[in-house]
């Protein structure tokens, strides 16, 4: 029997190709997703080991809050900068030195602001003690003078920048201009992973990052031979409350977790997209498995006669899965290794450059890739494998028609309960909202219609196939004849691109809710004719505080409002608490209180929460709730008033006095100007008075509006990208159907030939035959999708997805697309068709 | 030596067990008017060690009395039995056990594997059943067979009656106790269906195999120890040690 599959195999390796091709793809995506993430990971961990590894130990203030948030790293308050004084007299410490960072950014010649890609710009004090130092000077010396600074060989390298030159650079305050005395690498690495860094002397640092007299943390070394836990044990006995001292260990290791919270998280977004391309790949296989247990229905037959058993038979078809899953993942595993390196060489050329660190190929890469490579291939199989033991040996005999006992009524009731049940996870999942249940509704739900699909493929294939017929006469006629011949292969073969196109239909119902609901959110909560922002990528950045006081200032500039954003603890949680100028308010901001009092409520010190806030926290006017912050620690708060959500300021908003006091040098994350009129005499103003500052993007509202829609249509860009592959896959399918339809009719096609059918008639009928498929699958997507789009969309309502658009135009676009993909998909079978020989076709039995 | 252990193993002579028999077997197709009586209360026995012809013209139900006492197809009612087991009384599992060991079946068409090579079709049974090829016994069929410089080729590569022979020596490879052919030179030429018939005359002469054929050609059937002649889903006559001529008398009478 082994040797029946294997030669089976061999015999028709073309199909094992094109059927492989679907988990080659999925496992592909999986395999480099893993490396790629393990070699990121593997790289900071050794990065900050490097860091590290020198450091005895650091001293630096407890964590301020119990909860982390979804932020990473913990929220630390400075230390006072006599403590180092104190550390350095403790028997057994040969050196503790402070150390700060903070936002500085260099300015290019051209008068740009420098970054690369969406990584931070670090500031950064200099460390003169070379064994403490993660930074090596490759060239100049350390930074001396208040005037020095030194920068990262990335940056000097791109802007050709040397030791001696004069480099401007944005700071919290203004900006200012430094000598570079010298050029660092981060050990090897030009930089870090992209961020550009630039570092002063510890005094300079202080000054220029806020922080005189204090530092972030102190880095001890100890004298050689000094027993370090007594060292310990004498520096934290020291140390006032709230200051603790840990091993520069700890701190390596904690800094490698956070990172690997963050790739842990690009690596679960990654798989997904991955899974839903091996989801539908499983529909690809199950398809081609099913038409090939049909065609091979003799043999099977055969081998019942001569003594197989049903479980033989059973086995041969999970064996062949079996195999064609492990050569396909393997494979798989090899391409997605190359590439992650491929990726990481991108990454590199983009300037991101990583410390030369170990490629990463760890056994639980080669363990999930084949497990779920073959998983998938394997339980695909199944249900073909069950109708293969179905096949009766009386049906090896020549004059043997097998009598259609088509299961349907089984199917049916499967399939509306796997859909109902589907439906059913997907509403409590979104109402909850939990993301297992919606996935695991999501599969039910397509798994369902995919059974359900072939009751409506006949008729559907008859009216798609319709203007078809008429429009191509016979061949139309034929084609149409051909994708209603069987309506169970049809749908099953349309089944993975109404998956695809349901997936990508989602989005694009979400996206344009989105879209929407972004734009009237702006109006909503706006009055200010511009908005300033970072430039830096997602405007995510910060930039310099005294952007406010030199705003205010120019001509045609009415009111001014800082906005600035920080973490503060609230009931456990760790949310974010915006704060607005006062003064103004009105003028810049749409506040519209649904009870208590709006600024003034401000003015006093009162924070305000937005109507969802109140419902779900249960909170009212009045109410007084513990609060926690890093800075000033432990407090309480009145809740001056209840306002509808605003997309500018988010859940909780105080005033910007209250804000200054609690936390430490804040920057401001947005500045609102309201003017008198919008005059181009005015944009000029703030344009020239702003020169100095070019980290900063200056919007009107319309311009804002728009580049937060751009920000939404690139990770949607992102986010159909990926889901390209699946529908990829999915056209793989339909090419591989036709093929075995084409080899399947052979005896017919030779026929219609023989009666007088041209070459091009015989691809057009193929051609189109496709086309109905995948205009079918299109359609059942198209309307799954929309369905599951708004019912995500309307699911958001309470986080401000406020209108529900369906961007029908774009959907049609979708829908003509697949169209022309199926076009696409015939072209190879439509060509084997019509090259067929005739006389042999006709031989064909 | 090979053929002489046979023998002594399986001492079955005509007296004893047969080798198949059918009891009031009916085969009805269809519903109410449109029923249609394949079989109509057939009793045969094929005696065992010897060569059973079944003849009758189209329809009248030589095949469908073949595939129900074969296992293939079910009866609608009567019983059927193989040597002493009664094929009703088998679950799926029990007639894939009776096919392993106790039956081999040659067709019309001649249903090889199309990915395997000679040999590899010859022996499909035995890796089917797990069983040890004899290699003796392999060996005495191919060259009986004339299939010995055919071995390594796939079904495609082979002529009609190659491919026959091939099936002919995968059904006897296991030894079966009763060979079912159906039409098994149907597709064959004149000089092909002689050494097959040939063949299967010498293996029931030889080593006492049983073998029950349809066919509708007279000179085929004349290689049979004994002709059962069927019309109209009954048995309606029958001729011991045939001729072609007496067979063809036999069917000008029957109306065939």
């Amino acid at each position: 029997m082994r040797r029946v599959v294997l030669q089976g195999l061999l015999a028709h390796k073309l199909r094992l190709a094109l059927t492989g091709l679907a988990i080659v793809l999925g496992v592909t995506f999986i395999s480099g997703t893993l490396v790629l993430t393990d070699t990121l990971h593997n790289t900071f961990t050794t990065l900050f080991g490097h860091v590290y590894q020198n450091v005895d130990f650091e001293i630096r203030g407890t964590a301020a809050f119990s909860n982390n948030g979804s932020n990473g790293g913990a929220v630390r308050k400075p230390i006072p900068q006599s403590i180092a004084i104190t550390v350095r007299r403790i028997p057994g410490v040969a050196y503790a030195d402070g150390i700060v960072s903070g936002y500085a950014q260099f300015i290019a010649p051209d008068g740009k602001a420098i970054s690369t890609g969406g990584a931070p710009n670090l500031g950064l004090s200099y460390d003169p003690n070379q064994q403490l130092s993660a930074l090596d000077l490759s060239a100049g010396a350390a930074p001396t003078s208040a005037h020095d600074v030194v920068m990262d060989a990335g940056t000097a390298e791109k802007y050709h920048f040397a030791v001696g030159d004069r480099v401007q650079v944005l700071l919290a305050g203004p900006p200012q201009t430094f000598t570079i005395s010298g050029i660092v690498k981060f050990g090897t690495a030009d930089n870090l992973a992209g961020a550009t860094i630039a570092a002063f002397n510890l005094p300079t640092a202080q000054r220029v990052f806020g922080e005189e007299g204090r530092f972030d943390a102190i880095d001890v070394l100890t004298t050689p031979g000094a027993e370090k836990s007594k060292v310990q044990h004498a520096i934290a006995a020291a140390l006032p409350k709230g200051v603790q001292v840990v091993t520069g260990q700890t701190v390596a290791n904690e800094q490698s977790n956070d990172i690997n919270q963050a790739f842990s998280f690009l690596s679960t977004a990654l798989l997904v997209f991955a899974f839903i391309s091996l989801f539908v790949g499983g529909f690809t296989i199950f398809n081609t498995f099913s038409i090939t247990v049909g065609q091979r229905t003799r043999e099977l037959a055969l081998l019942r006669i001569v003594g197989a058993s049903r479980r033989q038979v059973f086995r041969s078809v999970i064996a062949e899965a079996f195999i064609l899953g492990t050569m396909a993942s393997l494979i798989g595993l090899g391409l997605g290794v190359a590439a992650a390196v491929g990726l990481e060489a991108l990454l590199k050329g983009l300037g991101i450059t990583l410390p030369s660190g170990s490629f990463v190929f760890e056994g639980r890469t080669v363990v999930v890739a084949l497990l779920v490579g073959i998983g998938v291939t394997v339980i695909s199989a199944i249900s073909p494998a069950r109708r293969a033991v179905r096949v009766p040996p009386v049906a090896a005999l020549a004059d043997y028609h097998a009598e259609e006992q088509e299961s349907s009524r089984r199917r049916i009731t499967v399939g509306s309960v796997l859909g109902l049940f589907g439906i059913a996870l997907l509403v409590l999942g979104l109402s909850k909202p939990a993301i297992q249940a919606v996935g695991v509704g999501a599969i039910a739900l397509f798994i369902g219609i995919g059974m359900l699909a072939p009751i409506v493929a006949r008729p559907m294939a008859s009216v798609i196939g319709r203007p078809l017929a008429r429009l191509f006469g016979i061949s139309g006629r034929l084609g149409r004849e051909n994708s209603m011949r069987s309506p169970r292969r049809t749908a099953q073969t349309a089944s993975a691109l109404m998956v695809g196109l349901a997936l990508v239909s989602t989005i694009a119902v979400f996206g344009a809710s989105l879209s929407k609901s972004v734009t009237s959110s702006v109006d909503n909560a706006i009055n200010a004719n511009y908005i300033i922002t970072s430039s830096a990528q997602g405007g995510a950045g910060e930039f310099s505080n005294s952007v406010s006081s030199v705003a205010a200032n120019l001509p045609g500039v009415t009111s001014v409002s800082t906005v600035y954003q920080g973490a503060f603890e609230i009931r456990d949680s760790l949310p974010n608490l915006t704060a607005v100028s006062t003064t103004h308010l009105s003028r810049t901001v749409i506040l519209r209180m649904v009870s208590g009092r709006g600024e003034a409520a401000l003015a006093a010190g009162q924070l305000l929460i937005d109507t969802n806030t109140a419902n779900s926290q249960h909170l009212s006017v009045g109410s007084v709730v513990p609060v926690k912050f890093a800075q000033t620690g432990k407090s309480t708060l009145r809740i001056g008033g209840i306002f509808q959500p605003n997309a500018l300021i988010g859940s909780y908003l105080v005033g910007d006095d209250f804000f200054l006091s609690h936390f430490n040098n804040p920057l401001p994350v947005a500045v609102l100007l309201q003017t008198k009129g919008a005059s181009s005499a005015t944009r000029h103003a703030i344009d020239t008075g702003l020169r100095p500052y070019p980290n900063l993007k200056i919007q009107t509202r319309a311009g804002f509006e728009k580049s937060q829609q751009q920000q939404l249509d690139q990770l949607l860009g992102l986010v159909y990208a990926l889901l390209a592959l699946a529908v990829v896959i999915a056209l793989i399918g339909i090419v591989n159907t036709l093929m075995l339809s084409v080899f399947e009719r052979t005896h017919e096609i030779g026929l219609l030939r023989a009666v007088g059918m041209k070459r091009r008639q015989v691809r057009s009928m193929i051609r189109l035959e496709s086309v109905i498929l995948a205009v079918f699958g299109a359609i059942i997507g198209i309307l799954v999708g929309t369905a599951l789009g708004t019912a995500f969309a309307s699911s958001l309502k309470q986080q401000g997805v406020t209108d529900i658009v369906i961007p029908v135009s774009r959907l049609l676009l979708f829908l003509i697309l697949s169209a022309l993909l199926g076009l696409g998909a015939a072209s190879w079978p439509a060509r084997r068709a019509a090259k067929l020989d005739v006389l042999t076709a006709i031989a064909t039995n | 030596m090979t053929i002489i252990e046979h023998e002594a193993s399986d001492p079955a002579s005509p007296s004893t067990v047969p080798a198949a028999r059918a009891i009031d077997l009916v085969k009805t197709y269809g519903k109410g008017d449109a029923m249609v009586h394949a079989l109509d209360g057939i009793n045969v026995e094929f005696d065992s060690g010897r060569f059973t012809a079944v003849m009758g013209p189209s329809g009248s139900g030589k095949s469908t009395l073949m595939h129900c006492m074969a296992g293939l197809d079910t009866p609608t009612s009567g019983r059927t039995f193989v040597g002493e087991r009664e094929i009703g009384r088998l679950d799926d599992a029990g007639l894939t056990q009776m096919r392993r060991d106790q039956v081999g079946f040659v067709f019309q068409s001649f249903n090889l594997v199309p990915t395997l090579n000679a040999r590899e079709n010859i022996t499909l049974p035995c890796d089917l059943a797990k069983t040890k090829v004899d290699p003796e016994w392999f060996d005495y069929l191919v060259a009986q067979l004339g299939i010995g410089n055919r071995l390594s080729h796939r079904p495609s590569e082979m002529s009609g009656g190659q491919q026959q022979r091939v099936a002919c020596a995968r059904a006897l490879i296991a030894r079966p106790d009763l060979i079912f052919a159906d039409e098994p030179t149907g597709n064959l030429d004149s000089n092909s269906s002689a050494e097959m018939l040939e063949f299967l005359r010498r293996s029931v002469t030889d080593m006492r195999q049983s073998i029950v054929m349809v066919t509708h050609d007279a000179r085929g059937a004349a290689y049979a120890d004994r002709v059962v002649f069927l019309a109209d889903g009954s048995v309606v006559g029958e001729l011991l040690s045939p001729t072609a001529d007496s067979i063809l008398e036999r069917m000008k009478q029957l109306g065939g």
